[in-house]
């Protein structure tokens, strides 16, 4: 069996996103225990030079897979890209960062390859020879062990939870990897990209805050975001944050959002109100250095995270903090 | 319009899952590889498909000779996350019936779906970005890919018609930013939490829903029709473990008042406050 690590390298603008460097730390982690080598594919317009500097960071080899066609990211120019020559390859795992784009494409080319899929990957484990992966269920509160059944495997990693610099090259000893290229032939699309748009409300109120005091959908109701607001008025550089199930509620604007697909945020103190704690929104906080949790559920998932947490109903809660810090300013 | 012709005869299949509800009470079973539904345990539709659906609805208002059908592979229960997609106005229930509680890969589910929609010829595909329960976000997908679909994920907004057979979609990125594509029908799409807010039922809906008989199939047990067995599956689940209860942090204990107390005392510790 080939014991291959392919990684599928994520770039924007022919630069090479640091998810990049967190799957390529994955794949080492996950080569270390095994016999096999992990390589590199870097698919783009022109990714000559990302592919060298990748190979010269990582010592890795490298495959610039080349296109016009490759220019913005689109399903289907991906997987006739990547499915022919990886079906060719054989590789044990092939390993694509848990971005809105490797999602997009790494089912389907598990199925193209009839290979085994596993997505959000947060670790993995080996045990008597049984490599299983580890991944977060029912909103962090259940960690599933799941191993692959077929010779080859199309994982998703999770980012923001392997460290990047891990991937660079150790010491002197090792060499620049080779950077082989590869264009790959035209061919009709049902897809056709139409190019990217900004972020509807720019607004930075989250990034610039010492403290976030953010919602999840535990506070219960709408009008309870009052006392989130009031538990924010009590530091003086705050922000109000929410959860993605807040948005869709249509409680506050997606501005607010922190998570996955809205802020990535790290201010000195996150309150999570009534926030469960799935690995979308963890994603975009855990670099608080300080995380305090209230939450009514004592298994909700945010307390895994947090430095302090406390279980209580925020509705009766919030109203004694406040009222305590009030005689504290006095006193 | 050119293309309201074609529009008007569109078939869109939604595919809706039944989940367990996590806020609730869940416990991982004897056998370390499964859940237990406990009881007051809910079971409901996964909220991302409840979007899928109210899609299709929308479209179905803007192209009244469109006709929608709801999809649920699953056991027994799972009818009535069908049921619930009739209640919400689908005009066809159809339930893949799964003997058993067991776990199913999301390459099994898809192909059972794929073999219930191989022939059906559906213009337009919908379904959640991901299950609430596993969070997989991989039958949608792998549905496409089976039936030679093209497909886009994550969907914030779909624009009809740029021209015959041609639908426009973004998606979402990380940070809010979004996509654009051009898709051409027959097409899948999976949708992202946000897109639209879904409806309550309506009565004349709901009525009709409790005398409408689903189509049900058997499917991946015994006596199932060929194309509706279960392929292998591909992976295999080690074991579900609850993760330790807190890494480093601690939880306060104590009255409410000595919880305010203590909190606003580590705050004040860390220069927070």
């Amino acid at each position: 069996m080939n014991d291959e690590i392919i990684v599928i390298a994520e770039l924007s603008d022919g630069r090479v996103l640091s998810v990049t460097y967190e799957v390529i730390a994955f794949a080492r982690a996950i080569a270390a225990g095994g016999s096999g080598r992990v390589r590199i594919v870097a698919p783009g317009r022109e990714v000559q030079a990302a592919a060298r500097g990748l190979a010269d960071e990582t010592g890795m080899d490298v495959l610039a897979l080349e296109d016009d066609a490759l220019e913005l990211y689109n399903t289907e120019v991906w997987m006739t890209a990547l499915a022919p020559w990886l079906a060719v390859q054989k590789p044990r795992y092939i390993c694509i960062p848990h971005t809105s784009r490797g999602c997009d494409f790494a089912p389907g080319l598990a199925v193209r390859l009839g290979a085994a899929c596993v997505t959000a990957a947060e670790g993995f484990q080996q045990q008597n020879g049984v490599v299983s992966f580890v991944r977060s269920i029912f909103n962090g509160k259940i960690r599933m062990h799941i191993t692959p059944q077929t010779d080859m495997a199309v994982l998703t990693v999770l980012p923001g939870v392997f460290a990047a610099q891990e991937a660079s090259r150790k010491g002197s000893c090792s060499s620049p990897g080779h950077v082989q290229f590869l264009r790959i032939p035209d061919h009709p699309q049902r897809i056709r990209a139409m190019g990217m748009s900004p972020v509807a409300t720019q607004d930075l109120d989250l990034m610039l805050a010492d403290v976030i005091v953010s919602a999840g959908r535990g506070i219960g109701a709408e009008e309870n975001l009052e006392w989130i607001r009031r538990l924010a008025g009590l530091f003086s550089k705050s922000a109000v944050g929410c959860s993605r199930a807040v948005c869709d509620l249509g409680w506050l604007d997606h501005k607010h959002q922190v998570g996955l697909t809205g802020r990535t945020v790290a201010p000195k103190l996150y309150i999570a109100c009534g926030i469960s704690g799935a690995a979308q929104h963890i994603a975009g906080m855990r670099g608080s250095r300080f995380i305090l949790a209230i939450n009514t559920d004592p298994r909700a998932a945010i307390f895994q995270f947090a430095d302090a947490g406390i279980g209580e109903d925020l509705v009766t809660f919030i109203p004694l903090v406040l009222e305590k810090a009030s005689k504290l300013n006095f006193s | 319009m050119v293309s309201e012709g074609r529009l008007a005869r569109m078939r869109i299949l939604v595919c809706v899952k039944q989940v367990l509800d996590s806020d609730g009470p869940i416990r991982i079973d004897a056998a370390g590889g499964g859940i237990d539904a406990m009881p007051g345990a809910l079971f409901r539709m996964n909220r991302f498909d409840e979007f899928a659906l109210e899609e299709a609805l929308r479209i179905r208002e803007k192209f009244p000779g469109t006709r929608i059908d709801a999809l649920s592979a699953g056991p027994e229960r799972a009818a009535g996350t069908v049921r619930k997609a009739l209640e919400m106005g689908a005009d066809e229930g159809i339930h893949l019936v799964l003997g058993d509680e067991c776990y199913r890969t999301p390459f099994e589910i898809a192909s059972l779906i794929g073999a219930y929609a191989g022939d059906k010829h559906y213009d337009l595909i919908l379904a959640g970005v991901m299950a609430e329960d596993d969070m997989q976000a991989q039958v949608g997908p792998m549905l496409a890919e089976i039936l030679g679909y093209p497909w886009t994920t994550a969907v914030m907004a779909v624009r009809w018609p740029l021209f015959p057979g041609t639908i426009h979609v973004e998606r979402e990125l990380e940070g809010g930013r979004r996509e654009a594509f051009d898709v051409t029908l027959p097409a899948l799409l999976t949708v992202q939490s946000g897109i639209n807010r879904p409806r309550y039922p309506a009565l004349s809906h709901v009525l009709r829903a409790r005398s409408q008989a689903l189509i049900t199939i058997g499917a991946g047990q015994e006596g199932a029709v060929v194309p509706f067995s279960l392929p292998w599956p591909r992976e295999r689940i080690v074991k579900l473990e609850e993760p330790p209860p807190m890494k480093t942090g601690m939880i306060l204990s104590g009255s409410p008042t000595e919880k305010a107390e203590r909190l606003l005392q580590i705050l004040k510790e860390r220069a927070l406050l």
